[in-house]
C-alpha cells in the first residue's frame, strides 16, 4: 500500500469494501436489489468524509489520514482493542441468547468468537509472548561486580 | 512526571507546531507531552532531550508530578 498516498489509503479501503458489499447485494438479486445502490452511495459518502477528515489538524484527522505518530497510533490501537472486546461480548451474548431460544442459526456467533479468539492467540504469538524467555544470564559473579551492589 | 519541554520550547521561542515538525510528531502530541498527559517512548524522549541539548533525566523528572 506504500504506492498509495497515505491520505487516500483508508478512504480507498472503505470504498473497495463498500463496493464489494454492494456488488454482493446486487448479485443476490430479488426485490431489494436497489439497496446495493444505497450501500454504494452511503459508502462513498463515508469514504469522502474520511478523506476530508484526513486533512484536519487533529488526532482523528491523523488517524483518518494514515499519518499518525506514536501517541495517535496508541490511541487507535486502544480504540481497536475496545472495539474487539465489545464485538466479542456482543457475539457471546448473541450465542447465549440464540442457544437459549433454540434459534436455528447460532453458529455464526460461535464462528465470530472462534475467529476473535484465534486472532488474540495469533497476536500473542506474533508479538513475542510465545517466545521462550532466555535464561537469566546474571551470575553471582556479575552481581558482585555490579556497581549497584557496591 | 514533570518535564521541561514547554520551558525549553519557549526559551527557544518556538511554537508547538514548529517543535512538532522538528520532532516528526503531531502538534497534539507535543501538547500532551508538555502537559504530562502522555509519556513519550524512549526514542521520542531522547529526541526531545537531544533537541534541547539536555539529557533525558534532566528533561523528564520522575520524582515530580506534572504541573507542580
Amino acid at each position: 500500500m506504500t504506492f498509495i498516498r497515505p491520505r487516500l489509503r483508508k478512504p480507498m479501503g472503505y470504498a473497495l469494501a463498500g463496493a464489494a458489499l454492494a456488488v454482493a447485494w446486487a448479485v443476490r438479486g430479488g426485490p431489494s436489489w436497489f439497496l446495493s445502490i444505497v450501500i454504494e452511495v452511503g459508502v462513498l459518502a463515508i469514504a469522502i468524509t474520511t478523506y476530508l477528515r484526513g486533512g484536519q489538524d487533529s488526532d482523528e484527522g491523523a488517524l483518518a489520514g494514515s499519518r499518525a505518530d506514536e501517541r495517535q497510533k496508541l490511541l487507535g490501537l486502544r480504540s481497536w482493542a475496545l472495539a474487539g472486546n465489545l464485538a466479542m461480548i456482543a457475539a457471546f451474548t448473541g450465542l447465549t441468547i440464540a442457544v437459549a431460544a433454540r434459534a436455528a442459526v447460532w453458529w455464526p456467533f460461535l464462528v465470530i468468537l472462534a475467529v476473535a479468539g484465534f486472532g488474540y492467540l495469533l497476536g500473542l504469538s506474533t508479538y513475542g509472548l510465545a517466545e521462550e524467555d532466555p535464561a537469566d544470564d546474571t551470575s553471582p559473579g556479575h552481581q558482585a561486580r555490579s556497581p549497584a551492589s557496591r | 512526571m514533570r518535564n521541561r519541554v514547554r520551558e525549553q520550547r519557549t526559551q527557544r521561542e518556538m511554537s508547538q507546531a514548529e517543535l512538532a515538525a522538528a520532532l516528526g510528531v503531531s502538534r497534539q502530541t507535543v501538547i500532551s507531552v508538555e502537559s504530562g498527559r502522555y509519556l513519550p517512548s524512549l526514542p521520542l524522549a531522547f529526541a526531545i532531550a537531544r533537541f534541547s541539548d539536555l539529557t533525558v533525566d534532566k528533561m523528564f523528572d520522575p520524582d515530580e508530578e506534572a504541573g507542580t
